[in-house]
């Protein structure tokens, strides 16, 4: 029996067959449909951003801003706190870096990122001594999910920065500045030497200038005469300066030492989890200081790293996955290089390989094998699937 | 030569699926996602300690062991189940107003029956009636069509006959004089897309059927767990997956398919094409226009896009129990009206009294969540359109205010809810866009009204031959029915290759 010969003696069926014939008269055609989507989702999220070095400006001895303008007109908006990965071929290898943008988000004209050295960073070395006004970059979108969030976090913002990390911090204060945000901010900023301490003469001026901004310079090792906080940023210099704790939100950005220094302070002080954001900041330097490394394995120990389909490669065991395949030319998508947001995603075959805690991992992703290869380390010869 | 026997055009459900039964079949199989991990929709996301599921909502058609449904059927034939560990929700769902009803729902006819009877005692009649009508039609749909009577007539199959093409609303006003008993039984129009006056009984009857009778599940790990589950096996047959890898054209000559070119610009060819994409991409942008038979376009023109989703994905720092959850399934309903007027508030920049849905996966799974945490994903439809005339500048603005919408209505039944919260996602429209790459975000395909419903959707073969589709465009969305038009597909390329 054909399907057909069975509806049409169904209740109400002649009705149906009229309203497929009305609907497909005057029905809108669908041949421009997608384009328009993808169109408008590229002004937000688009895959690469054309970026054009319209000024450099020295910040510290170890630090410049990278002034970043688009190629075509257009920077699609973000939100203070996000980043940007900045992909480029530094001699002969393609890579990625995610830098903070630190200009004010009240505005899409440039991008500003500032790069501070890391001795013998490939990438860092390469912007600060080799990129110049004039040149063209390439970034991602914006990304990350460090930002003010005004449905759950306190317009009482605590900002503890560690070097470079001060960037994210830089935005957000900038734009409450620009836009007269009704929000405070203390920011606790933590540096060895009055020298490497970041936007120091603008925070002292805004704070100075602006209600509601509060800079508490935290330094290690200071200048003769300095009057400010000495040594690191303590649970009690926090309580002295803040006062009240229950109402504000912490948030972190700086490097490992700062987090593994700072988080016991703030869980003394009472600190609910839920009022702490931490930001992504690379993974450690040194792997083999995390908890779990196996003692047994040294960060120079060889291992061979297989591709399946591409080839094998000689890797070191405190490299990460993603660098050893970008090190031998394997192009391999990267965002976050911090475990965190997956676009770097391979799976493993056979071997072992490490992953730090923080490396945000699906629990099912974990079951079949699938790592972050900018966070897990060969701890033997492993072979792995783009 | 190195080609293959089918390329597969997306890693949602019904792309794997289709791709791990035609491995199963020997068939040699090359299956491409843009995006870098399978399953579409069916996913999840970590952001600090939590992993949260994005779309899954109830498993229906699982059935228990020792009463499987088809769709535990199905993934045992796909040789899956056994990865998969499946969780029991101890309610059908949930209803809670910000007036202070609540009504909870057990998968279970007489209880539900009984339950509901005694909270509207004065509609005793229509209750027994609704079941009897819901039951007879999902019964004599099942006999006729699941079980392939050669022989179907008004006579076997009356409730068909007469209910196939009716309005839900026709048969609840029919059965209900009590506007709030009405709205209680008809809140699964959300999970389709229409209200009860636009969706054929046919559907709600289905829906109560399945989810009753094979009781709704929940995946240990999530969606994403089906997902890799299914994609594991399918590699693990032979099978091939290229993640990252978009494709920019099915190349098509005298009207037959001769392989995919990927947005990398590799030409690979392929005697057949299975599209998990939209029926709009795949006709629209991946097939050269002249290469598209007559009557394709005027076809699809019929036709609409179901609403995409708002969804707000909330990580607690207390159990459900502390915020006053309760059921894993809660409809949190203002209006008890739902007509056309649900249209107009799909199509709003706001959120205030539509009706949401809050599940929590943790009420049945406790290690869904770490321990003393809990999430919740609250999803309300939207329709996509009229996000695309935000300024991009305004749209952080105008997913914060839908966000806070949505805050505010849930903090009228859970009064706690946002003192706990330690991690809040919101995925709009834009975001279903982004990394559906859906017409207008749409989450549920081409909207399903009757005359688009089950007897007239578009056929999983097209004109073309070697095309074929697989998923929520050419059939009913959801998850079992999207993983079963997979394997429905899987065996007509079969049939058609051999």
């Amino acid at each position: 029996m054909k399907i057909e010969d069975i509806l049409k003696e169904f209740d109400g069926y002649n009705d149906v067959l009229a309203e497929i014939e009305v609907s497909r008269k005057y029905g809108r055609p669908y041949s421009h449909e997608n384009d328009s989507a993808d169109q408008y989702i590229d002004l937000l999220h688009p895959d690469r951003v054309a970026l054009r070095v319209s000024d450099v400006i020295e910040e510290t001895p170890s630090t410049k801003t990278l002034r970043l303008v688009s190629r075509d007109g257009y920077l699609p908006p973000f939100q203070a706190g996000q980043y940007i990965a900045l992909y480029v071929e530094v001699g002969n290898v393609r890579t990625s870096r995610p830098y903070s943008i630190s200009s004010s988000p009240n505005q899409t004209a440039y991008y500003d990122i500032t790069v501070r050295r890391v001795p013998d960073g490939l990438v860092s070395n390469y912007l600060l001594d080799e990129v110049k006004r004039g040149d063209d970059l390439e970034s991602s979108g914006p990304s990350g999910h460090f930002y003010y969030n005004p449905l759950f976090h306190d317009p009482n913002m605590v900002f503890l920065a560690g070097g470079s990390g001060v960037t994210p911090f830089m935005s957000m204060i900038r734009e409450k500045v620009d836009l007269s945000l009704d929000r405070t901010v203390y920011l606790f900023y933590g540096a060895k030497t009055l020298d490497e301490v970041i936007f120091h003469d603008e925070m002292v001026e805004v704070s100075r200038r602006v209600d509601n901004i509060h800079y508490f310079p935290v330094l290690e090792d200071p200048p003769d005469g300095y009057e400010g906080a000495r040594g690191l940023i303590t649970a009690d210099l926090m309580k002295e300066k803040l006062g009240d704790l229950a109402d504000k939100t912490f948030y972190l950005c700086g490097p490992q030492g700062m987090y593994d220094f700072c988080m016991p302070s703030l869980e003394q002080m009472g600190i609910p989890r839920r009022k702490i954001r931490n930001e992504v900041y690379g993974v450690p330097m040194d792997i083999s200081t995390e908890p779990g490394w196996p003692s047994d394995t040294k960060v120079d120990d060889t291992v061979k790293v297989s591709v399946t389909g591409v080839g094998a490669f000689d890797a070191r065991a405190g490299v990460p996955l993603l660098v050893t395949l970008e090190n031998n030319g394997v192009l391999a998508p990267s965002v976050c290089r911090s475990g965190e947001c997956s676009m770097c995603r391979v799976k493993l075959l056979s071997g072992k390989v490490f992953q730090p805690a923080g490396s945000l991992v699906r629990s099912s992703d974990r079951k079949y094998g699938y790592i972050h290869s900018c966070a897990s380390y060969p701890l033997e010869d492993v072979e792995i699937l783009l | 030569m190195d080609g293959y026997d089918a390329i597969v055009i997306g890693a949602g459900n019904a792309g794997l699926t289709a791709s791990a039964a035609m491995a199963q079949k020997g068939l040699k199989v090359l299956l491409l996602e843009r995006h870098n991990i399978p399953g579409g929709s069916a996913t999840t996301f970590c952001r600090g300690r939590f992993e949260f599921e994005v779309a899954l909502h109830q498993l229906s058609s699982m059935g228990v062991p020792e009463k499987p449904g088809p769709l535990r059927m199905l993934l045992n034939t796909l040789g899956v189940l056994d990865d998969l560990e499946f969780v029991e929700m101890t309610d059908l769902y949930n209803i809670v107003m910000p007036d202070g009803f609540k009504i909870t729902l057990k998968p279970d006819r007489s209880q539900v029956v009984a339950d509901l009877k005694e909270r509207f005692p004065h509609q005793k009649e229509g209750i027994d009636k609704f079941f009897d009508l819901a039951y007879g039609y999902a019964n004599q749909m099942l006999g006729a069509f699941f079980f392939k009577d050669p022989e179907i007539t008004r006579e076997k199959y009356p409730f068909l006959y007469e209910y196939a093409f009716k309005p839900s609303s026709e048969v609840l006003d029919d059965c209900f004089s009590d506007p709030l008993l009405n709205a209680v039984l008809s809140v699964y129009w959300s999970y389709l897309g229409l209200p009860p006056n636009r969706l054929s009984f046919a559907y709600l009857a289905m829906l109560l059927f399945v989810y009753i009778e094979f009781k709704p599940f929940h995946v240990k790990g999530g969606s994403q767990a089906l997902s890799n589950s299914i994609a594991n096996r399918f590699q693990a047959l032979g099978g091939e997956i290229r993640f990252n890898c978009g494709a920019k054209k099915i190349v098509v000559e005298n009207g037959e398919v001769k392989g995919v070119i990927t947005r990398d610009g590799d030409q690979i060819p392929a005697k057949a094409v299975i599209s998990n994409a939209s029926q709009v991409s795949t006709y629209v942008d991946l097939i050269d226009s002249e290469q598209v038979p007559d009557g394709v376009a005027k076809e699809m023109q019929g036709r609409s896009l179901s609403p995409s989703a708002f969804t707000m994905y909330l990580g607690f720092d207390c159990e459900p129990a502390e915020l006053g959850i309760t059921e894993c399934t809660n409809f949190v309903m203002t209006d008890t009206v739902f007509d056309d007027n649900v249209f107009d508030k799909m199509r709003t920049l706001t959120i205030d009294d539509e009706m949401m849905v809050l599940s929590c996966y943790d009420v049945a799974d406790p290690d869904f969540s770490p321990p003393g945490t809990c999430q919740a994903n609250v999803v309300t439809l939207k329709y996509g359109e009229p996000w695309l005339r935000i300024p991009p500048t305004k749209y952080a603005d105008v997913k914060y205010r839908c966000a806070e919408g949505m805050l505010r209505r849930l903090e009228s039944v859970f009064p706690n809810l946002r003192n706990h919260i330690e991690e809040c996602e919101v995925a709009t429209p834009l975001t279903h866009m982004r990394y559906l790459g859906t017409p207008a975000g749409a989450i549920y395909g081409f909207e399903q009204y009757t005359k688009d419903s089950m007897f007239f959707q578009p056929s999983r073969r097209s004109p073309i031959k070697g095309l074929y589709f697989a998923g929520g465009w050419v059939g009913d969305a959801g998850f079992q029915t999207t993983l079963q038009s997979g394997v429905s597909a899987a065996k007509s390329v079969a049939r058609d290759l051999e």
